[in-house]
């Protein structure tokens, strides 16, 4: 019986310290760079799973000169687009970059993006990384 | 009371009922009431302008004359909500078009990025947007010649950034074919918004 107990306590600890990484993203879109531009959007939603909050400095793409993220704020029926230093998804919490609103700009794109990879950094290093092909608008 | 009565009066019932219920839902035909779309209390002659059309045509005010036209003004290097915008209003022509609308209204994109957006990138990016979309460009001074008599706000961002941004106005205009400002659109912009009130628009 203690042995048991004690399988128990090693397969819980397990489980805590691989329930898996902080920062997710799903609904991930990159959008095709527009005929004639030399820039693309992206769209997604990142949640943070931890107890701390997370900030994202700085985004990378192998397949973009650049990559900033920023907003789109409607004042007044005027469309004005400001570019954010950093993200900061709370605790616990998410955040959407959706049409209209935060984004990530893409810029100088390279002659193939078909498919986008993308690095997530904090001040401290890669906190997540991933792909997705490119979508039509 | 006789059968010719009784049938008299029944007729009168069955047409009273109807004319109720005509009434009271509009004629079939009738185009539903406009919900989103701000009207002008009358149509505005718009002023005279100089631009150059996708094709470097020079254009002026009878450029808008002869079609109904929806006029974003956004520019090329715009990632987010200027193809938005367009793609919703192609979408809503495509849904009139499938409505069975005989006259969809044409997309009009003018840029509000004179120093980058040559007649050639117009070009490249309004067909992107599919059929009967047109755009405009050409010297600041002239594009402002519209823009100031339109109410229409357009700034360049003071910075050195290779990606500068452009403030402006989000709105979409509607010009009859009379090439008149009719109404707008204020944003955010759905394609259903469109399909809804442009039928109420154009039947005034």
């Amino acid at each position: 019986m203690r042995k048991l107990a004690l399988l128990a306590l090693i397969v819980t600890a397990a489980c805590s310290s691989e329930s898996g990484p902080p920062l997710v993203i799903s609904d991930l879109e990159i959008t095709r760079p527009m005929p004639g531009a030399s820039m693309s959007a992206g769209y997604f939603l990142l949640e943070n799973r931890s107890a701390e909050a997370i900030t994202i400095t700085r985004v990378d793409s192998p397949q973009f000169g650049r990559v900033e993220v920023h907003e789109t704020i409607l004042e007044n029926d005027v469309s004005k687009m400001r570019r954010l230093d950093a993200l900061t998804i709370p605790a616990n919490g998410s955040v959407r970059l959706e049409r209209g609103g935060k984004h990530l700009m893409l810029m100088r794109p390279a002659d193939d993006v078909s498919s986008v990879e993308l690095g997530f950094f904090t001040s401290e290093g890669l906190v997540l990384s991933t792909s997705t092909r490119v979508a039509e608008r | 009371m006789s059968t010719n009565r009784f049938l008299l009066l029944a007729v009168a019932v069955v047409l009273g009922l109807g004319v109720g219920l005509y009434t009271l839902q509009g004629a079939p035909d009738a185009p539903p009431a406009v919900k989103t779309a701000t009207l002008l209390p009358a149509p505005l002659d718009i002023p005279d302008f100089s631009l150059l059309d996708q094709d470097a045509n020079p254009v002026g005010r009878t450029f808008f004359e002869g079609q109904w036209d929806l006029v974003f003004f956004g520019f090329t290097h715009c990632p987010d909500i200027c193809p938005t915008t367009l793609q919703t209003l192609s979408v809503a022509r495509r849904m009139l078009v499938e409505d069975g609308f005989e006259n969809p209204p044409r997309i009009v994109l003018v840029s509000v990025d004179p120093a980058r957006d040559t007649p050639d990138k117009v070009k490249t990016y309004v067909e992107y947007f599919g059929e009967d979309v047109a755009g405009l460009t050409g010297a600041e001074d002239a594009l402002r010649e519209l823009t100031d008599g339109l109410g229409i706000f357009f700034q360049r961002e003071q910075t050195d950034a290779e990606n500068y941004n452009v403030d402006h106005s989000a709105v979409v205009l509607v010009l009859n074919p009379a090439g008149q400002f009719t109404a707008l659109f204020s944003a955010p912009h759905r394609p259903d918004t469109f399909v809804n009130d442009l039928p109420g628009i154009f039947a005034l």
